[in-house]
């Protein structure tokens, strides 16, 4: 196990290399001039020049791409061009909330996914199934702006119950865990239907495997059918969408973060690219596909003790 | 066990229930009593982020909306677009290439850090620095030299004469800044002026936060405190308006318009501004430059029926110079080419126009879209065929720059409010490849617009700029879609706020009702 984990943090490096020059590439190329964007439409051709080699942009793609790896390598995520802060401090400022958006959306996806795909497979074809899955079908199907501005102008505006936007407080004050109902509903909704789908279909499966009808023959209540025999096999599937899920929304969920006002990762990364701030696009972009990595390897140990028979070479 | 599962069902969803409704009965009762109790705490919904807080190392209106009340500047336009003096007591010009400028005496920066002509001498030094690669360092390029003649006396002499000085001085980005406090600090993110409002915090991505200056010279402001909230979702932003979480937002959009002076608990306040939006065609492309061909595309765009799509926040003028602008005449508001799709018709057949599919380049914000789709049926209608190609701001601009387009919207906010700094970037053959993206390179016109700017007679100025304007509007140079409205929408337990045309606002003077 432990040379199974040494293994993968150690392909992590190479895939952020290569990560690194794709995205270093691709904003290179793509088109747009991080210099006028910082000195808008304004800004006459010597300002733009002044700007450019102040940001050492004037240099080759491989003289810069080189100033950038040697000082990652050393920790160092380098500045934003636009703001002039520290990549890692802009990050550090946002991540947090990134991080309760994502744990708050994926405990309710997950209680209310469990539950209303066991439903649905125990209930088989009953009216609980047909509510559940056209739950299911109507979460993966309503876009979050929908949602978001639907919940706000309903709970915020109308009831004035909870507060329309922001998640600067606190999570474990009154005030900060009301900031984040609305957005975790609206981001939790789609990953409860994909995780109720999947419940369903793998419970159905397993509910007919010989070893469940040998327990059901030997006389185990059905409660321990359920919860022990057949939960627990049908969760490796469940588990890997989970996994995937809570790695998305770990990458930041631009549009809920853009609708609910929130300090996140995915704007910052979305703001970065718009703004053609390289530094900044590079060092989020590093930050989500290392989490990605990271979440997956969570997900991998977890199989081995749902599933003692998975055994890592 | 069928019962089981429906009393647990009942028992989770009634727990989910109960939770979210006993949150929310509080936060009612708290939202109202914040109302009541807090007035002190304004809020104002941002758009975007700040970039940064120096005036020197900025140029965005995110950041120059927080920077205008922290620090300020020698002079300021009003709201009726004159120039008077801010931190300048008076100014002199003993001869064309230079201004002797006396300053207020007795004023201090928020660090306790006196006011005086070495302060401006060490902003205006740093601003034109290229080692500081400051984004509007042009402010300053005119400037030869800077003397302190004393204390509160500072003397500017330009190498040429520079008739539009006093509208750069009062641009936000050549506020004064305090020279102790920019050697031992990032102004960038702790900014120390001499405004109204001293700088309290900035969590970046979420808000910047001001308090009343007690020691401000007119007097604290009654707010107490001011939060630039950023709140990117302009719906969002409305809500929370509507909610009371924010006081204050402003640039309410065309398709918004409805919804906000719907609401009871808002003063909804327009007026005409300084920002205008209009079509060019790429002027470094020949056949573009046949007189016929423009006056056939200015012929073919009825501007009065997309102003009309506004819903009353668009000015309908020909002149290119804006009704709000320094150098405008009333004469130029019908002085072009009027509507006329006939006319059009007739010169796109019998030139054969209709031969070559036109690009159509467009920005994928603001009402650029919408002016886009229209422009593009209207152009049709006429004979030509036109064919939209939308990008990102980013990409927009390097492709205007580099003039791979045929035709093009464009915009200026024009700041300063004066014509010169409207007619010299987006017009003048000097910024070809910069910020002129039309293209154009008119020998006529570049020495119109250079007079405008080397004289510091300012009726003179007024003179040669409508001049600029009529050989403009002559030529179909650019058709003018539309100059903007300025709006903003206060909550109405506010009152006090000073809006200018050109879109900046000022929250020194606010007081609860």
């Amino acid at each position: 196990m432990v040379a199974m984990i040494v293994r993968r943090l150690f392909q992590l490096l190479f895939l952020l290399f290569g990560i690194s020059f794709l995205v270093f590439s691709s904003m290179y190329l793509a088109p747009g001039d991080p210099a006028s964007m910082i000195g808008g439409p304004t800004a006459t051709e010597s300002d733009l020049n002044a700007i450019r080699d102040n940001l050492g942009l004037n240099d080759s793609f491989l003289t810069q791409y080189g100033h950038y790896l040697a000082s990652v390598v050393q920790g160092d995520l380098g500045f934003s061009y636009q703001t002039r802060q520290p990549v890692s401090e802009a990050i550090a400022v946002r991540f947090p909330n990134t991080l309760k958006l994502a744990i708050a959306s994926m405990v309710i996806a997950i209680i209310i996914g469990i539950f209303a795909g066991l439903i649905s497979a125990l209930k088989h074809n009953s009216w609980l199934d047909v509510s559940s899955t056209t739950f299911a079908l109507a979460g993966i199907s309503i876009p979050n702006f929908w949602l978001g501005a639907l919940l706000i102008l309903v709970f915020s505006v109308n009831l004035q119950w909870l507060p329309v936007a922001g998640l600067s407080d606190p999570w474990f004050t009154v005030e900060g865990l009301k900031q984040m109902v609305l957005p975790a509903i609206t981001l939790g909704t789609g990953s409860a239907a994909m995780i109720a789908r999947m419940v369903r279909s793998s419970m159905l499966e397993v509910v007919r495997a010989d070893y469940v009808r040998t327990a059901r023959a030997k006389g185990v209540k059905e409660r321990n059918v359920i919860w022990i025999h057949t939960l627990k096999n049908a969760m490796i599937p469940v588990i890997t969408v989970i996994g995937l899920n809570f790695g998305a929304l770990l990458g930041g969920t631009i549009i809920t973060e853009k609708v609910f006002a929130i300090n996140g990762v995915g704007r910052l990364m979305i703001d970065a690219i718009a703004a053609r701030d390289f530094p900044m696009v590079q060092g989020s972009v590093l930050l989500v596909a290392t989490l990605f990595v990271l979440v997956n390897l969570v997900v991998d140990i977890v199989y081995t003790y749902v599933d003692p028979r998975i055994k890592f070479q | 066990m069928k019962k089981n599962w429906l009393l647990l069902f009942t028992i989770i969803t009634a727990l989910l229930l109960s939770a979210c409704g006993g949150a929310s009965s509080k936060s009612s009762s708290d939202a109202s009593e914040g109302k009541t109790k807090i007035p002190d705490t304004f809020t104002y919904a941002s758009l975007t982020d700040a970039v940064g807080l120096s005036p020197i190392m900025t140029n965005d209106s995110a950041s120059a909306n927080v920077t205008e009340h922290v620090y300020e500047t020698l002079f300021k336009r009003n709201v009726d677009n004159e120039i008077e003096p801010l931190l300048a007591e008076s100014y002199e010009n003993p001869d064309e290439n230079t201004w002797i400028i006396k300053l207020k005496k007795g004023i201090k920066f928020h660090d306790g850090t006196d006011f005086n002509a070495d302060a401006v001498k060490y902003t205006f030094d740093k601003l034109r620095d290229p080692k500081t690669a400051a984004p509007r360092a042009s402010l300053m390029a005119p400037v030869d030299t800077i003397t302190v003649v004393d204390d509160y006396t500072v003397e500017i002499k330009t190498k040429y004469p520079y008739g539009p000085f006093l509208a750069a001085l009062s641009h936000s980005n050549a506020a004064i800044v305090s020279p102790t406090a920019d050697q031992k600090q990032d102004l960038n993110k702790e900014p120390v002026g001499t405004g109204p409002f001293k700088f309290v915090s900035w969590t970046p991505g979420d808000q910047v936060v001001l308090e009343a200056n007690p020691d401000y010279r007119d007097g604290a402001p009654a707010l107490k405190k001011v939060v630039f909230k950023v709140v990117p979702e302009v719906s969002t932003a409305i809500s929370m308006l509507q909610a009371g979480e924010v006081q204050f937002i402003d640039k309410v959009p065309a398709e918004q318009l409805s919804r906000v002076q719907g609401l009871k608990n808002v003063n909804f306040e327009k007026i005409e501004g300084t920002p205008e939006y209009f079509l060019t065609v790429n002027h470094s492309k020949p056949e573009f430059q046949d007189p016929e061909f423009k006056q056939a595309i200015a012929s073919a765009i009825d501007r009065d029926a997309f102003v009309k799509k506004l819903n009353g926040l668009g000015i309908r003028s020909d002149s290119i110079i804006g009704p709000k602008v320094f150098g405008y005449k009333e004469s130029a508001d019908k002085a072009g080419t009027p509507y006329d799709v006939d006319k059009a018709k007739e010169l796109v057949k019998k030139n054969g126009y209709d031969k070559k599919t036109l690009k159509l380049l467009t920005a994928n914000r603001g009402n650029y879209v919408l002016m886009a789709e229209v422009v593009q049926a209207q152009l049709a209608e006429a004979g030509f065929k036109v064919e939209i190609e939308t990008m990102e701001w980013a990409a927009f601009l390097e492709t205007a720059r580099a003039g791979k387009y045929d035709l093009t919207f464009l915009s200026w906010s024009n700041v300063t409010g004066d014509g010169s700094e409207l007619l010299y970037p987006n017009f003048h053959s000097d910024n070809v490849g910069s910020s002129n993206m039309t293209q154009l390179s008119n020998p006529e016109l570049d020495k119109l617009i250079d007079q405008s700017r080397t004289t510091t007679d300012q009726k003179a100025r007024e003179e040669y700029l409508n001049q600029a304007n009529e050989l403009m509007l002559k030529e179909n140079t650019a058709v003018i879609m539309y100059h903007d409205v300025v709006t903003a929408a206060l909550d109405n337990k506010y009152t006090g706020l000073e809006l200018y045309p050109n879109g900046k606002w000022d929250l020194s003077k606010v007081t609860g009702k």
